[in-house]
C-alpha cells in the first residue's frame, strides 16, 4: 500500500497540469454560445437553437468560434462569460472551409453593465508536437467550463468534406490537429490549449462513435482569418477548378522525378483549369515557378491554399506533366464559390429553396446558373399539392426568369397580399415541367 | 361379340367422353398449336448466353413475335444467333431452327421466321380464330403458360376475369390475377382471341420482418406469367409490320427530348379543356422538329388537327405521342399544334429516318486490352449533352473486369477523345489504333483521354 502511494507520488509532478496563471486566464477567457436561428427547411422558417462554446481573443470583445456554431442563420447569439454574466453579440464574419466564426459582444452593454473579461492568447500550432499534452475547454452538452485532457495525436491531418459544415464545404484549404481529448457535441468552438493556456487550435469535430478522434483547427489558421475576417467580413479565395488527389505511390507509375508534383484528380466542368484544357490525371508539377509537392493527403490543402490565397483575376503559370512532357498552361483564377447558394423559404407557397449558385450548375451541367433548387416542400402547402418535389429546379414564377431570389421574393409578396394560380416551370434531370400553386 | 367390335366400341366411347368432357378443352387442344418456346444465343465478350422466351405464331410462314424485353437494350442484333423453337410438351431434344427478322419499333415485337416446312405446316396462326369483341369487365378469359426446359416447355391452363379496361394508350385489359404466359395469346369462352398479354405490372407488397418493423416496400414481378392483355384490335392490324431488315430500320425521327406531360390542374390553367399537352424539354440538334422551328419549351396540344387526349395516368400521353409518331413513315408530314407562351401556332414538320443507334453501331472487342468499343452515335451526344455537330470519340461498350483497361480505370460509357495523344475522328482510326496496339507485343502502355459526367481524366492503360 505505501509503495503503491508512493509511486503515484513519484509520478503526479511528472504529469502535465494546468494549475498555471496562464491557463486560469484562459479558463476566464472561455464562453459558452447560445444561438437562435432560422432554417429555411421544410417549406417554411423555422427556429432552432444550438450551444457551442468559444473564446475571448481582444480587449474589444471579438470572440473565435466554429462556423457551424454560428453562421450567417443566427438571429440571436448570446454569449455567457466566467463571471456568469450573459451578453448578447453579432456575427462579424464565417468561413466555412475552415470552420470558423468570429463574432463580437456588445460592448456598449459591456460597458453599460460595468462588466469584465480576460482575453486569451493564440498559441504557435506549427510548434507543436505529437504526443504533446493539450486541453479541451469548452460547454459539451451544455456542461460548461469542461476541461478535459489529452495529448496531440497528429498536428497536420488532412480531412476534407464536402457538406462538413452546414452542407457547406469544409477542410480543402487547412489541416487540422486532430487529439484525443475528449470532444463532445457542445465543444465545438472552444479552445484546445497548451497547459500554458495559449490557444494552439479551435475544437470543431470528433468522429461520432470512435474513441477520442478528434479535431482542431489550427491556430495558425486562425490567426490569417481573423485578420481577414475583421477587414473585410468575409474571406475571398481564388479558384480554378482543379480537384486534386495524392501522387502517392504513382510517380513510378507516371515516371515522374521522386518528390515532386500533384496528382489532378478532375478538373470541374466549365471551371478556368478546364477552359485553359487541363484534365484528370494531368500532373501538376509547379505554380508560376513554385515546385509542388504533393505525394500525400497533408501536402494537398498547403497546395490549394497556395492557390486560393492569389487575387481574383490573376494569371496563374502552370506547369503540366502529361504523357511523359511537360506542358505551361495559363490559367486565369475567379472567385471561389460555395456549391450552396443563398436560401429563402417561401411560406405562402410552403416552399424552401436554394439558390443556383455556379457551382451548383456547373456540377449539374446546366446551361445557366439561374434558378433556385427546391429543398424542401410543406405537406399540404401549394408547393406541394402541386407535385413539386426536392432537387426540382425553379426556372421561371408567372414566366418570369428567375435569375435572383428577389424576383421569387416580389412574385412570393405579390401571392401573399392577392392569392392567385401561380405558373411555375422547372426542371429536374433537364426534363422540364410545368406545375400550378393553387391558393 | 367379334374382337374387332369391341375395339370399335371402346373407341367410339373414349370419343364421345372426350367430347362432352369439355369445349375448352378441345380448344385448348387446338390453340396450344398457336404458341411457341424461343430460345436464342447472345454472343457476348466472354460468353455465349441462351435466352429462353415464348412466341406466338401469326401467319402460315412460321412467322413468330415475341416481346423484346427479351432482348437487353445494349445488345446488337448482330450477337443474337442460333434462334429455334420447341413445340410445348414435346421432347427439347427436338428443336426447330428459325431465322431472325427484326425488330418493329412500333409494336415492340421481335420476329422470328420456323424454316423448316416441315415444322411450319405444325404451327397454327392466331389469325385462324375469330377476334373476340371488347371484353367486359367480370368476363372470364383465359390462356397458357409454358413450363420451363427442364420439363419440356409443357403448356398449362390459366384462367382469370377482366378486373378493368383501360387506355394505356393501347386498348387493354387486366386481369384479376395472370392469365397467360408473357408475350402469350388469351381466348374468350368461345374461343375467339382477346389479345395478347405483353409486359405487366409488379405488384407492390410491404415486407415485414423481424428487424424491420415498419415494413419495407417490395415489388413482385413475375418474369414468365401476365395479367395485363393488350386487346386484339391493337394487334391484329399491325401483324403486317414484319421488318425488312434486322436493324428495323426506317425508325421515324421528330426529334423532341424529354416531353413531359400538363397535370390536369396545369392544363385548366392555361385553358386547355378536355385535353392534353406535352412540355419539350429539348429539341434535338439538326432533328426535323429543330429545322421546323420547334422550341424547347414549347407545348404540343395538337397532332394533325386533333388534338391529344386525355389519358390516365398523364404520362400515357407520351407514349400515345410517341406511338403516334413511330406508325408514320420518314418523309411524312405532320402539323403540331403548339402553345408558345401565350400563342397559339401550327408547325408543320417532315419526319426523318433517326439517326444511327447504338444497337447498329459498329463495335469491336480487343481481349489482350480488355475492352470493347462502340463507334459513337447520336444519341450518345444527347446523353453526355455533347455538341453533337462536332461528334467524334469512340464509347467503351464492355470493360472486361481486372484487365488492363479496367485497371486504368476505364469505366463502362466512357467516351474515349483520345488514344495516345491522338484525338479520335472516327471509329475506324480508333479501332485502327488499338489493333496496333493490341498486336505490338513490345508495348508496355497506352493513354486513354476519356470523358465522363462533365469530367475528363487521363487513364494509362498498363499492358505488362
Amino acid at each position: 500500500m505505501l509503495n503503491i502511494l508512493l509511486w503515484v507520488g513519484l509520478l503526479l509532478p511528472l504529469t502535465a497540469s494546468a494549475t498555471s496563471s496562464g491557463f486560469k486566464r484562459l479558463l476566464d477567457a472561455v464562453v459558452k454560445i447560445d444561438v437562435r436561428e432560422v432554417s429555411f427547411e421544410g417549406g417554411t422558417k423555422r427556429f432552432g437553437s444550438g450551444i457551442g462554446s468559444g473564446v475571448i481573443l481582444s480587449k474589444d470583445g471579438l470572440i473565435l468560434t466554429n462556423a457551424h456554431v454560428v453562421s450567417p442563420e443566427a438571429v440571436e447569439i448570446n454569449v455567457t462569460l466566467a463571471s456568469l454574466e450573459r451578453v448578447g453579440a453579432t456575427l462579424v464574419g464565417w468561413d466555412h472551409w475552415t470552420d470558423l466564426a468570429l463574432i463580437r459582444l456588445d460592448m456598449d452593454e459591456i460597458k453599460k453593465r460595468k462588466l469584465s473579461f480576460a482575453t486569451a492568447k493564440l498559441g504557435n500550432s506549427d510548434k507543436l508536437q505529437p504526443g504533446q499534452t493539450v486541453f479541451a475547454v469548452g460547454t459539451p452538452y451544455g456542461l460548461t467550463r469542461t476541461v478535459t485532457r489529452g495529448i496531440v495525436s497528429n498536428a497536420r491531418r488532412h480531412f476534407e468534406d464536402s457538406r462538413g459544415v452546414r452542407g457547406y464545404e469544409t477542410g480543402a484549404f487547412n489541416t487540422w490537429l486532430q487529439t484525443d481529448a475528449a470532444i463532445n457535441p457542445g465543444n465545438s468552438g472552444g479552445p484546445l490549449a497548451t497547459e500554458n493556456g495559449k490557444v494552439v487550435g479551435i475544437n470543431s469535430r470528433g468522429y461520432l462513435g470512435a474513441d477520442n478522434l478528434a479535431f482542431a483547427i489550427p491556430s495558425k489558421v486562425a490567426r490569417q482569418i481573423i485578420g481577414a475576417l475583421v477587414a473585410d467580413g468575409e474571406i475571398t479565395r481564388s479558384y480554378v477548378g482543379i480537384v486534386p488527389g495524392v501522387l502517392q505511390d504513382l510517380e513510378g507509375f507516371y515516371e515522374l522525378a521522386q518528390n515532386t508534383g500533384m496528382l489532378i484528380k478532375s478538373v470541374d466542368t466549365g471551371s478556368p483549369a478546364a477552359q485553359a484544357g487541363l484534365r484528370g490525371g494531368d500532373i501538376l508539377l509547379s505554380i508560376d515557378g513554385e515546385k509542388v509537392d504533393g505525394r500525400f493527403p497533408e501536402q494537398l490543402p498547403e497546395i490549394q491554399n497556395q492557390i486560393a490565397s492569389r487575387p481574383v483575376g490573376e494569371e496563374l503559370k502552370l506547369e503540366i506533366f502529361r504523357n511523359g512532357s511537360s506542358l505551361y498552361k495559363s490559367v486565369k483564377t475567379e472567385k471561389l464559390i460555395s456549391r450552396v447558394g443563398e436560401e429563402e423559404a417561401f411560406e405562402e407557397w410552403g416552399l424552401s429553396v436554394r439558390k443556383v449558385s455556379r457551382t451548383y450548375a456547373r456540377e449539374h451541367q446546366l446551361e445557366k446558373s439561374d434558378g433556385m433548387v427546391v429543398i424542401g416542400v410543406r405537406p399540404g402547402y401549394p408547393a406541394a399539392v402541386s407535385g413539386l418535389t426536392r432537387g426540382d429546379i425553379i426556372l421561371k414564377i408567372n414566366r418570369q426568369d428567375v435569375t435572383s431570389l428577389e424576383i421569387a421574393k416580389e412574385q412570393h409578396d405579390a401571392y401573399a397580399v392577392a392569392p392567385s394560380s401561380v405558373l411555375v416551370e422547372t426542371s429536374r434531370n433537364h426534363r422540364v415541367s410545368l406545375y400550378v400553386f393553387k391558393p | 361379340m367379334t374382337r374387332r367390335s369391341l375395339v370399335l366400341i371402346v373407341f367410339t366411347l373414349t370419343a364421345l367422353i372426350s367430347r362432352g368432357g369439355s369445349a375448352l378443352a378441345d380448344m385448348w387442344q387446338d390453340r396450344v398449336k398457336t404458341v411457341v418456346a424461343v430460345e436464342f444465343f447472345t454472343e457476348t465478350e466472354l460468353d455465349r448466353r441462351s435466352t429462353n422466351t415464348f412466341g406466338v405464331v401469326i401467319d402460315d410462314m412460321g412467322t413468330i413475335i415475341f416481346p423484346s424485353q427479351a432482348i437487353g437494350a445494349r445488345i446488337s442484333p448482330k450477337q443474337l444467333e442460333d434462334f429455334r423453337i420447341y413445340f410445348p410438351g414435346e421432347p427439347t431434344t427436338q428443336e426447330y431452327s428459325a431465322t431472325y427478322l427484326g425488330r418493329d419499333e412500333f409494336t415492340g415485337w421481335e420476329f422470328i421466321r420456323v424454316d423448316e416446312e416441315a415444322a411450319r405446316a405444325r404451327l397454327v396462326p392466331i389469325t385462324a380464330y375469330e377476334e373476340a369483341p371488347e371484353p367486359i369487365v367480370t368476363e372470364e378469359i383465359w390462356g397458357l403458360g409454358l413450363k420451363k426446359k427442364t420439363e419440356d416447355f409443357l403448356p398449362y391452363f390459366m384462367s382469370s376475369r377482366v378486373s378493368v379496361l383501360q387506355s394505356l394508350p393501347q386498348r387493354t385489359a387486366i386481369a384479376a390475377q395472370e392469365v397467360s404466359g408473357l408475350g402469350l395469346p388469351v381466348y374468350d369462352q368461345e374461343g375467339r382471341f382477346v389479345g395478347l398479354s405483353i409486359g405487366g405490372f409488379g405488384r407492390s407488397f410491404l415486407q415485414y420482418t423481424a428487424r424491420i418493423r415498419g415494413g419495407v416496400p417490395v415489388v413482385l414481378v413475375n418474369p414468365d406469367e401476365s395479367a395485363v392483355v393488350i386487346l386484339a384490335q391493337e394487334i391484329l392490324p399491325y401483324l403486317n409490320r414484319i421488318p425488312t431488315n434486322i436493324e428495323g430500320r426506317p425508325i421515324v425521327w421528330l426529334g423532341t427530348n424529354g416531353l413531359q406531360p400538363l397535370d390536369p390542374v396545369v392544363a385548366r390553367y392555361l385553358e386547355l379543356e378536355n385535353q392534353a399537352g406535352l412540355v419539350i424539354s429539348e429539341i434535338l440538334e439538326d432533328s426535323p422538329a429543330e429545322k421546323m422551328g420547334l422550341l424547347a419549351r414549347d407545348v404540343i396540344l395538337s397532332l394533325d388537327g386533333d388534338p391529344l387526349p386525355v389519358l390516365k395516368p398523364d404520362h400515357v400521353v407520351i407514349t400515345y405521342f410517341q406511338r403516334e409518331m413511330s406508325r408514320r413513315n420518314p418523309g411524312d408530314k405532320v402539323v403540331l399544334g403548339i402553345l408558345r407562351d401565350t400563342e397559339r401556332q401550327q408547325i408543320e414538320v417532315v419526319l426523318e429516318d433517326a439517326p444511327l443507334t447504338p444497337r447498329e453501331a459498329e463495335r469491336r472487342y480487343f481481349d489482350s486490352l480488355g475492352m470493347t468499343i462502340r463507334e459513337f452515335t447520336y444519341i450518345d451526344g444527347v446523353q453526355r449533352r455533347l455538341d453533337v455537330a462536332d461528334h467524334h470519340g469512340v464509347i467503351a461498350h464492355f470493360v472486361k473486369a481486372n484487365a488492363p483497361a479496367s485497371t486504368a480505370g476505364l469505366l463502362t460509357d466512357d467516351l474515349i477523345d483520345e488514344i495516345d495523344g491522338v484525338k479520335v475522328a472516327s471509329y475506324e482510326e480508333a479501332a485502327a489504333i488499338l489493333e496496333g496496339i493490341a498486336q505490338d507485343k513490345e508495348r508496355g502502355e497506352f493513354v486513354l483521354l476519356v470523358k465522363r459526367a462533365g469530367d475528363t481524366a487521363v487513364l494509362r492503360v498498363k499492358l505488362k
